[in-house]
């Protein structure tokens, strides 16, 4: 048999080298200054660096928003191990974690920032005050919902969540009917789904990691050193508008790398404090697909029945005031997370300019009211110490709205509280000038409907909505029964059986890349061309990840 | 719950004014680095959350804000002689968060003083450089068996 024949790739080298020997001219290989090759650390972790940095490269490099969220995914088949923070489930003291984890300096006043003082709202606050009082008055105490009829049995929590959801998306269409000049430009979203990934550094190695550290003589030094943790926040708000255009920041981008805003560093791994960790696909939906012009997110209501679990569990007034900051960070932070991956960045691409949002957190009585303005979203292992830029969110204590309800009458109804809401619906985008609000998509083709290859459109958005939907894999990742652990991992016990399974093979499930997959077999009724010769890639369906 | 019961009271028996069930706790140095208000102890398996909390405010005055369990099965290892797989019993294990604020470090029981730290170190040190020098010496003379030390050239 020929050389050719037994090795496949002999026949690629051989015409590789066609052209090997053809002599390059004399004039061609000198210039006038000497260009000499950069010189750079050969040190392993200045070189892991590189190889880190040239990967961060290729995904901004990456042309469309889709085709991102794609890349993002390559490494991992069954998806990023990822720390669950959820919105209607906090811990005991589970602040500083959310503000390591999300970068966040917490400034706590007892009204709004001074980014709010150029509104007037008194006017408007007195016209839609009697309007308000008749909603709450109504929603909460006024009328029999379904399950008062039916007599179900819900929990004290699911019923608050119930009655704070109708009775804003009521407060919501009062303002925007009387504001409806103002905000004609604005979408509004009911019980959106959004969700967010990101890496965070910082953050002890786990036990495998450091027994793995060991056993290298070149990692010896730094067995302790952080590794990556993927996060991931997941929240439903109760309603949420969004406009074409971002709101304007509040302080100017430099101001963000001050080290006065000081961050609390938690290094503990969040399991510790009770968070959970589940396999997934990095998603981030900002509560509506790419191509939708109502990109920037202006404020969004949360509810917060979980609290009352918190009282059964922990009864404790001030870490309760604590979990609803940590709601707060989480849920802006989320939102203008899963925005600014839809504009092209992501956790390993820094944002060009500060996105800024607005939260409220409430369930009718008692109002929270956020302004987050999200500096960086770079908070990677890799410029975790390096990066100086800080997120900063400013937060108002609780405010009870009014005292109580008598008779269908409002009692002790405060008047701020209102005014702080109507100054978030005034505070109105702004054209940016002079900024490219999308650097890192390309300027043909920001989506993947922007491609003129129908097969190659489908393909991406068949390939974007699967992972976005996290469904389990058809053939989910092989289990090691407990008889083999015992019997065949732990103690080789049965060396004389016949080695099938996976972790007798040297295979690693977790470590399976999304493209380590045989593309989809086209039959032979609908290939275009077929070709007589057998073999070969035209059998099966090309396929585009980036 | 306890395996021992609380004696139902019979008219007439002498009344108890103590019930001591057999539960225990243990407190263990952490593996994984916990927050400074997370202490871990090893527990009873028949206790509860709710026991290890009161277990522990009743009994020691500490207060527990949460608390989270979880069972740890040990590795299992072949027996020497005949070769099968044994296995230890499992161990309840409870991370029991203070109040914030509130700290503890596991307390270091046998804690030398710097003194005899060094010379520990010294000692070791000496031990480790005659065995790399005798190392040396092996690797030197690897490939000239049945030859005296001193011939060399």
């Amino acid at each position: 048999m020929s050389v050719i024949r037994l090795n496949n790739r002999f026949y690629q080298k051989l015409r590789s080298c066609r052209y090997s020997s053809t002599v390059t001219r004399l004039e061609e290989e000198y210039t006038s200054t000497p260009n000499y090759p950069p010189i750079l650390d050969l040190s392993p972790e200045k070189k892991r660096e590189r190889m880190k940095d040239e990967s961060y490269d290729q995904i901004k490099a990456v042309k469309t928003v889709e085709e991102k969220q794609i890349k993002l995914n390559m490494p991992k088949y069954y998806g990023f191990k990822s720390y669950m923070l959820l919105e209607n489930k906090c811990g005991y003291n589970m602040l500083p974690m959310t503000q390591h984890a999300t970068r966040t300096h917490l400034v706590v006043n007892k009204g709004l920032p001074d980014y709010y003082k150029e509104f007037n709202v008194d006017e408007l606050a007195n016209k839609l005050k009697s309007e308000v009082e008749e909603a709450l008055s109504i929603e909460i105490d006024g009328y029999q919902r379904l399950h008062d009829l039916t007599n179900e049995a819900l929990e004290k929590e699911d019923l608050e969540d119930i009655v704070s959801s109708s009775l804003i998306k009521r407060i919501n269409r009062i303002i925007m009917n009387e504001l409806s000049l103002d905000l004609q430009d604005t979408q509004v979203d009911i019980e959106p789904r959004i969700e967010a990934s990101w890496n965070v550094g910082g953050i002890v190695p786990p036990s495998s990691v450091v027994n793995s550290r060991k056993g290298v003589p070149w990692l010896k030094d730094r067995i302790d050193e952080p590794t990556d943790r993927v996060m991931v926040y997941k929240g439903v708000p109760i309603l949420t508008l969004r406009s074409k255009l971002p709101l304007k920041s509040v302080i100017p981008l430099s101001e963000s790398e001050n080290p006065d805003l000081d961050v609390p560093v938690f290094d503990c791994d969040p399991r510790t404090i009770g968070t959970t960790t589940e396999y997934r696909h990095m998603t981030n939906i900002p509560g509506f697909w790419p191509g939708d012009p109502h990109t920037f997110g202006l404020l969004s209501y949360h509810k917060r029945g979980y609290m009352h679990l918190r009282k059964d569990r922990y009864n404790d007034l001030n870490d309760d005031q604590e979990a609803i900051h940590r709601q707060g960070i989480l849920t802006a932070f989320g939102w203008l997370m899963a925005q600014a991956h839809y504009l092209g960045f992501n956790t390993f691409n820094d944002l060009t300019y500060p996105l800024v949002t607005q939260t409220v957190v409430t369930n009718g009585k008692t109002w929270s009211f956020y302004t987050y303005q999200m500096n960086t979203t770079m908070l990677c292992e890799r410029f975790f110490k390096s990066n100086p830029r800080r997120n900063i969110c400013w937060a108002t204590d609780q405010m009870d709205l009014f005292e109580d309800i008598a008779d269908g009458k409002l009692i002790g109804f405060n008047d701020e509280v209102l005014k702080n809401l109507l100054k978030f619906y005034l505070n109105r985008p702004e054209s940016p000038l002079g900024i490219n609000l999308t650097p890192y998509l390309s300027n043909e083709e920001k989506l993947c409907s922007d491609y003129e290859d129908d097969h190659k459109r489908k393909w991406l958005e068949d390939m974007f909505k699967f992972l976005m939907s996290n469904r389990p894999r058809h053939k989910l990742v092989y289990e090691i029964y407990a008889w083999e652990k015992i019997y065949k991992i732990d103690n080789k016990t049965r060396f004389m059986d016949k080695r099938l399974r996976p972790f007798e093979l040297f295979q690693h499930p977790y470590q399976r890349r999304l493209d380590e997959t045989c593309p989809r077999y086209i039959p032979k009724k609908f290939r275009e061309d077929v070709k007589r010769v057998k073999g070969g890639s035209y059998r099966f369906e090309k396929t585009y990840y980036p | 719950m306890s395996t021992r019961w609380y004696p139902i009271y019979q008219k007439g028996n002498p009344q108890l004014r103590v019930f001591l069930p057999n539960f225990w706790m243990k407190l263990v140095r952490p593996v994984i680095k916990q927050p400074p208000n997370v202490v871990q102890f090893s527990c009873s398996m028949e206790m509860t959350k709710h026991d290890i909390k009161n277990y522990l405010e009743k009994i020691y005055n500490v207060k527990c804000v949460d608390v989270r369990t979880r069972i740890h099965m040990p590795k299992t290892r072949l027996e020497p002689t005949f070769g099968y797989v044994i296995k230890d019993d499992d161990v309840k294990y409870a991370y029991v968060t203070l109040p914030k604020g509130e700290e503890f470090q596991f307390p270091d029981l046998f804690e030398l003083d710097q003194t005899k730290k060094d010379e520990e170190a010294n000692q070791e040190k000496a031990l480790k450089q005659s065995q790399e020098s005798y190392d040396k010496f092996l690797e030197k003379n690897k490939e000239r068996e049945n030859m005296p030390g001193w011939f060399s050239v």
